[in-house]
């Protein structure tokens, strides 16, 4: 089998000591891996489950105990594959029985024995290794029974509807009768060594029954009336016509002289079709076929032809499809004859007026009179192939039906291998979590970013985890998943991630599994982490650029209006002013000294705005020479404004310059950004009628007052 | 001294751990690891934090390694404090322990001879 290669046994005990002494016992001729509790141990399953030959496992570990490991070979199926053998100091009864019905194979108490683990361990790798053989065995014969029978019915419906009026019916017929008696002899007996393979052999063989018929004239073949004896005798050459071109199907089994002969003899058509039974595997094909064309017209009691033979010297595959063949041939129309109730052709097989049947065979056609009837009803045939198919594998692996085949495992290695590739090149935090047993597992680039292990249990109450991704985003992610559903498994989100003491924002994307189950229960979730801190920075560095003045670096006008609404929304009843602010005679100032010189003098009122207010305050250029401040006020606000009036007026390289200012306050007008400043803007021109260098407050006397006359100075 | 002297001093049965073993180099390699395991420190430990989980399972590893060397003494008191330990917390867990203890270093005794005389 695996030629050199040795096995590999997983040994999982929490003492370095007891694993080394097993190991030792078990020489060089293992492959040894070991892991010191649950949770390494089902690391390692999960990534090379299919490769172990065996698994010896400890009871008492930290972390996640031997009832974990098995709970989770459960779970993901690895102990229908993967033995285990128990091994502990425990030997309560219940422990022993629970570790059985979780599939353990055996148990070996402490102390160790050195012959005893060694003859345990060779014999529980022998019997799983004669299983896996088994399900690959018969898997090829599914395959190999596949390729016959379509060749086959191939081969012979070409013959069949070339040569004579029989129906291709006749053949599927045949078949399906003789594997039907076929395992009714063997559920009878073991007289005769039926095995399901050796089943599937002769009902395969025994579409070949009358391939000798090739040869027979069609004239005598499709005689609507009797034959005469003589022409009885040329149509009962047909099983021996038929067995020697089964003959010389065979490479070997007869000499070149008698192959030619038979060659010439009979048709080439049929020649050439015999060449394509796929030698390789069909000896045992053709033999069987041999001897069910040579002797399907043999009886029980020696009066059949053409070697008269006798009982059971007849062999059991042309015994049964001897039966068959007449049962369907008197079931079925013929040129010579019209179709017989089943009943009838049941009395007449009985009553011996198709000759002599071994008796048991009789028996069993009786005692499944009904059943045969209806298999045979419409087309059921193909059904009974695939049927046989399935019996097959399953006698043979005694109910181990949803066994996982060698394929199978084979693409999930490739799957595997695959998924390992691209989750080490991708560079991405991904993620797996199972809730039975309740357990992460990191890809290696994760587990080395994150600094945690590669697979931990318990991820809710994980201090590591918690101090890395913070407990509310845990059970954010963890109440987005319960909300999930099969059909919407998908969840997105922001988490911000504290490592080395740096935060960096990451994308967590996740989707969780759900059991085939009806209702579908949730299992767990797949999941990425993706780090899109400098994303998230460049997208606000942007968001902040687009709410700022690019010159002044205060808020514009869009932005200042939004935080200023939400800031009254936050707190309906705080006392808000807004002070517009604008330039006195700032036309002047740039027509004289220059833009340049103008784009100092804003730059230099935004600082001064700025050091005048609280940072909760909000400064705002509003558009040319225009600004204006809202602040949130509880003690005088006029000194307030006193304070920040005397602070925005100033001097530049010998230039003085001077502000209006009209300010409102959200107390008389109301907690409304338009209302506000509609009246800041109507205090602002009554500052500027008044003289300018001055601030206003509004009171409703100001009325709508303001003109376009000082505006613009 | 001899393995069989060692096993002698520190109340183990030689002949029985022979018999399964099979192999006296084998043996004498576990023998000598054997003071290199951390679970008697984790033992005394876990029982001076109370926490009796993880003193069960230092006693419980104690008492398969001894098992598997033929340790009897302390295999014996190390199975008497597993089996104090295993349904919670027990008041005669101290005592026992003293007795884990001084088997343990007899057993640490006669193997550090052991090593000296090799």
């Amino acid at each position: 089998m695996a030629g050199k290669i040795k096995q590999k046994i997983l040994i999982v005990d929490d003492s370095e000591m007891n694993r080394s002494i097993l190991a030792d016992m078990l020489g060089e001729e293992y492959d040894i891996i070991e892991a010191e509790d649950g949770v390494q141990a089902v690391g390692i399953l999960s990534k090379q489950a299919s490769e172990l030959s065996l698994v010896l496992l400890d009871i008492v570990m930290p972390k996640l105990d031997g009832f974990g490991v098995l709970g989770a070979m459960n779970q993901n199926g690895w102990i229908i594959d993967v033995p285990v053998i128990m091994v502990s100091a425990e030997s309560g009864s219940k422990q022993v029985e629970r570790a059985y019905e979780l599939g353990v194979t055996d148990f070996i108490n402490r102390p160790f024995d050195a012959l005893v683990v060694r003859r345990r361990v060779v014999n529980t790798i022998l019997l799983y290794a004669k299983q896996k053989r088994l399900i690959g065995m018969v898997e090829d014969q599914i395959y190999e029974t596949e390729q016959r029978s379509s060749l086959m019915i191939d081969i012979l419906s070409h013959i069949v509807e070339f040569r004579n009026g029989e129906s291709g019916l006749h053949i599927l017929h045949v078949r399906t009768l003789t594997a039907m008696l076929l395992e009714l002899i063997a559920a009878r007996t073991d007289k005769y060594g039926l095995t399901p393979r050796e089943i599937s052999l002769i009902s395969t063989a025994s579409a070949l029954h009358d391939v000798g018929k090739i040869a027979i004239d069609g004239a005598i073949l499709n005689k609507p009336g009797r034959l005469t004896s003589e022409e009885f005798s040329v149509m009962k050459t047909h099983t021996t016509v038929g067995a020697e071109m089964l003959q010389a199907a065979v490479p070997g089994w007869m000499t070149d002289e008698e192959y030619d002969e038979i060659m010439k003899t009979h048709t080439t058509a049929g020649a050439d079709m015999l060449a394509r039974i796929p030698v390789q595997h069909g000896e045992d094909l053709v033999k069987t076929a041999y001897e069910i064309c040579r002797w399907h017209h043999e009886r029980w009691d020696g009066r059949g032809y053409p070697d008269g033979l006798r009982g059971d010297e007849i062999p059991i595959s042309a015994q049964v499809v001897s039966l068959a063949d007449v049962y369907d041939a008197l079931t079925s129309p013929r040129v010579y004859k019209p179709a017989i109730p089943h009943e009838e052709a049941l009395q007449m097989i009985l009553d011996g007026q198709c000759g002599q049947f071994n008796p048991m065979l009789l028996q069993c056609l009786v005692d499944n009179a009904e059943k045969i009837r209806t298999a045979l009803q419409g087309d059921a045939a193909e059904e009974i192939q695939q049927r046989n198919l399935r019996s097959i594998s399953e006698e043979a692996l005694r109910g181990e039906g949803g066994a996982v085949s060698e394929r199978t495992l084979r693409l999930l290695d490739y799957e595997r291998m695959k998924y390992h590739f691209f989750a080490a090149m991708s560079e991405e935090i991904q993620f797996e979590y199972t809730v039975t047993p309740s357990m992460v597992t990191l890809s290696a680039y994760g587990s080395k970013m994150l600094g945690l292990e590669e697979i931990f249990m318990d991820p809710l109450h994980s201090e590591k985890l918690i101090s890395i991704v913070g407990a509310r985003a845990l059970e954010e992610i963890v109440r987005r998943q319960r909300d999930s559903t099969p059909d919407e498994p998908d969840s997105t989100m922001e988490v911000l991630v504290h490592l080395d003491g740096e935060s960096r924002w990451f994308r967590v994307i996740t989707r969780s599994v759900w059991s085939k189950d009806l209702p579908p229960r949730y299992t767990g979730l797949l999941g990425k982490a993706i780090d899109i801190h400098e994303e998230k920075m460049r997208l606000r560095e942007l968001e902040k650029k687009a709410s700022c003045d690019p010159l002044t670096g205060l808020l514009n006008r869009t932005s200042a209006r939004e935080q200023i609404e939400n800031r009254m929304l936050v707190h309906p009843d705080g006392h808000f002013a807004l002070a517009e602010i604008d330039i006195d005679d700032f036309k002047r100032v740039n027509d004289e000294l220059g833009h340049i010189f103008g784009d100092r003098v804003l730059q230099e009122l935004a600082r001064r705005m700025k050091h005048s207010v609280r940072n909760s305050d909000i400064c705002c250029r509003a558009g040319g020479e225009e600004f204006f401040i809202f602040l949130e006020y509880n003690t005088d606000i006029e000194r307030t404004l006193e304070r920040i009036f005397s602070n925005i007026c100033f001097e530049l390289d010998g230039r003085q310059v001077t502000v209006s200012v009209g300010v409102a306050l959200g107390d008389d007008v109301g907690q409304r950004y338009e209302d506000l400043y509609h009246a800041a803007d109507v205090a602002l021109y009554a500052a500027k009628r008044g003289g300018k260098n001055r601030f206003c407050f509004y009171d409703e006397t100001m009325g709508d007052g303001g003109t376009d006359a000082t505006k613009g100075e | 001294m001899t393995l069989r002297d060692c096993y002698d001093k520190l109340g183990g049965d030689y002949e029985e751990v022979l018999s399964r073993l099979r192999s006296e180099r084998l043996i004498q390699k576990f023998v000598l690891k054997f003071p290199d395991d951390g679970s008697f420190e984790t033992l005394v430990r876990a029982m001076g934090e109370k926490n009796q989980e993880e003193a069960f399972r230092a006693a419980h590893t104690i008492k398969g390694m001894c098992q598997n060397l033929s340790f009897t003494a302390l295999g014996r008191s190390a199975d008497e404090l597993t089996e104090a330990l295993r349904n919670g917390w027990s008041d005669e867990a101290p005592a026992l322990l003293e007795k884990v203890s001084a088997d343990y270093a007899r057993v640490a005794g006669a193997i550090g001879e052991l090593k000296a005389s090799l």
